[in-house]
């Protein structure tokens, strides 16, 4: 190896170290903090380590609540957005050039629009039909943005998917229904699935559109940004570590079944 | 009921552009029916108009003498074999057979047991639980052949299904297709752009340009007597040497040449007076031949056994190809040299240009 070789490589594995504490150092110190003693959601000064964050994280009924309703409103969003993400990227698959580009242009202007004008903008609508703030509006507020993820995600997968199957398919009987369910649909699973998860995750983690819409609901993001004012504990330290567990363990899980899938020999 | 297909003066118009005007045939039952012609002249629009995927925009398609308008593919006696073949990759071999089965509401054993069975006519038996991505290019074509026949059509419609095959396996499948299709006793129609691919496998071969249908006959028919020059170019090789038509009787036709005066049979617009094209097939012109004698310089001798192909010019400069026979080729001499060849009228034929 040339010395050219052993600098770029030096170089190259200082980058990656330096990328990676940057993605994993907060993380790190935020799950540390769950562990320490102090009142306050730090590492410094390390007053000791306790594991009671845990206890009072469990025993606060209110941050629960505000869990189930994220927990709810996600559920919510993810049945709402895949089928008609999903409509809308069949849909502008089908389109012909120019429709297409304008369709996909109105289309995506939601994911361009800042989330506090699309909350905002919902309220005043809803109020004017007599409807207030709460898990319906949230799940409407937040699902004009994520469907565009879906719709983005599922067109992908479309434009990788060779229409003659379906043609193939009406060919040779099928209705149109069984061509959607046996053909088209099983090629889309993936993308479903995948945008399924991402939109869980958005619904999840939003708060500026959720925030003026959320009338007398209180969802996590919420919640945790009320503490700020009020007084944050390390109790949130400690539910954000074991969200993060659960991810890591979900994602452990899927992975080793995917694998044992792929091994799983031919009849 | 017979599954004949008949085109009635058919037209497609996509937009401004014109894919196809006026086409009218008819392929009998059970008869081997090619559609041939260069890509873009129109060939799969008909056969997708056949199938239903696209309704014409003039005229009539009929199927056993009954109206196909406004039937869908789903509701047509045919089946297609794609270009791409579009197996189901995400189902194994045996559920992409008998797809056309589910479609119909067949239980799952009697599917399977069908599916077993064309995977015998096929040889290839005990792929049926692999995935189409585990076979080679000759099996998925093969699958793709069983599936169509799985549901039984009256008219198996095929679109180039053997382009992506390599040269031998083409042959092989040509072959297989032709007897499968002797077989079966199904009304094949099939697309091709390979010329030699038409005439080995068909009965009546149709011959297309840009849209427009050029003649229908046998393989034999195209060859020794093309109705236009397209078909004449198109089909086999030719030389074309043009003049005007001087005299036209008894079914010959006497062309002025810069060449001379040559004779041939007389075909499609040969009237006395009018400007016409002699076309001489390769094997008709004959090293030291008296008849309709033509000089030439010849650049190239390719041997090949029984026969070998000179190339050369005519005396006024129009390239010329003639296949000559490995027992006349003494007559022919060496590259370089100046030869006359000649041929026998009744090898040739006379059209007037168009």
């Amino acid at each position: 190896m040339s010395v050219a070789d052993r600098i770029f490589r030096g170089l190259f594995v200082l980058y990656l170290a330096a990328f990676a504490l940057y993605l994993f150092a907060p993380l790190i110190i935020m799950s540390a903090a769950a562990f320490n003693e102090s009142r306050f959601p730090t590492v410094i000064p390390w007053q000791g380590t306790t594991t009671d964050w845990f206890g009072a994280m469990s025993a606060d009924r209110a941050m629960w609540r505000s869990l189930w309703t994220s927990v709810l409103v996600a559920a919510c969003v993810v049945i709402v957005v895949v089928p008609v993400g999903t409509a809308a990227a069949l849909v502008l698959t089908s389109l012909h050039a120019r429709a297409r580009s304008f369709a996909y242009a109105v289309m995506v202007s939601p994911l361009l629009t800042p989330g506090v004008v699309i909350g905002i903008s919902t309220l005043i609508l809803w109020r004017q039909l007599g409807v207030g703030g709460g898990v319906f509006l949230i799940v409407l507020a937040q699902s004009t943005f994520i469907i565009c993820y879906v719709m983005l995600m599922v067109t992908a997968r479309l434009q990788r998917f060779d229409r003659t199957q379906e043609e193939a398919a009406l060919g040779l009987g099928a209705s149109r229904g069984m061509v959607f369910r046996r053909v088209t649909l099983p090629f889309l699973k993936p993308a479903l699935l995948a945008s399924g998860g991402l939109a869980v995750l958005q619904s999840i983690e939003n708060y500026n559109t959720t925030l003026f819409v959320r009338g007398f609901e209180t969802p996590l993001t919420v919640f945790i940004a009320t503490k700020v004012r009020t007084g944050l504990t390390p109790a949130v330290n400690a539910l954000a570590l074991v969200i993060i567990v659960a991810t890591v363990l979900g994602a452990i899980a899927y992975e080793v079944a995917r694998r044992r899938q792929a091994a799983r020999p031919r009849a | 009921m017979s599954h004949s297909v008949e085109l009635a003066q058919i037209g497609m118009t996509f937009g401004t552009t014109r894919a196809v005007s006026d086409v009218s045939f008819k392929v009998e039952q059970g008869e081997f029916f090619s559609i041939l012609g260069p890509s873009g002249c129109g060939k799969t629009t008909i056969l997708r108009m056949i199938a239903g995927f696209t309704e014409p925009t003039e005229g009539r398609v009929l199927i056993g003498g009954r109206d196909m308008k406004g039937l869908g593919p789903n509701q047509r006696p045919t089946a297609m074999i794609f270009q791409s073949l579009a197996l189901f990759p995400l189902m194994p071999v045996w559920e992409n057979i008998a797809f056309g089965l589910e479609a119909r509401g067949v239980g799952k054993a009697e599917r399977r047991r069908k599916a077993d069975e064309l995977l015998r006519l096929i040889a290839l038996e005990g792929y049926g639980d692999r995935m189409p991505g585990e076979l080679s290019g000759g099996q998925r074509q093969r699958v793709a052949i069983a599936r169509a026949l799985a549901v039984e059509p009256g008219v198996l419609l095929l679109d180039e299904p053997l382009s992506a095959l390599d040269l031998k396996l083409r042959q092989h499948m040509r072959a297989e297709l032709r007897a499968l299709q002797k077989r079966t006793g199904v009304t094949f129609i099939y697309i091709t752009h390979d010329q030699s691919e038409a005439l080995a496998m068909s009965d009546r071969v149709a011959v297309m340009s840009a849209g427009l249908l050029q003649q229908v006959a046998t393989p034999r028919e195209l060859y020794d007597n093309p109705a236009t020059a397209f078909v004449a170019r198109f089909v086999g090789e030719t030389n074309a040497i043009s003049g005007r038509i001087s005299d036209v009787q008894d079914g010959r036709a006497r062309i002025d040449t810069a060449l001379g005066i040559l004779t041939g049979r007389a075909g499609q617009g040969a009237r006395t007076g009018a400007q016409g094209t002699i076309y001489i097939r390769p094997e008709a012109l004959m090293p030291g031949d008296p008849v309709n004698a033509l000089d030439a310089r010849i650049e190239r001798v390719d041997f090949e056994g029984a026969f070998a192909l000179v190339h050369g010019r005519f005396a006024d400069g129009a390239a010329l190809a003639a296949s000559v026979p490995s027992t006349r080729l003494a007559e022919a001499p060496a590259p370089g040299a100046e030869t006359r060849f000649g041929f026998a009228p009744e090898h040739a034929v006379v059209l007037g240009d168009a």
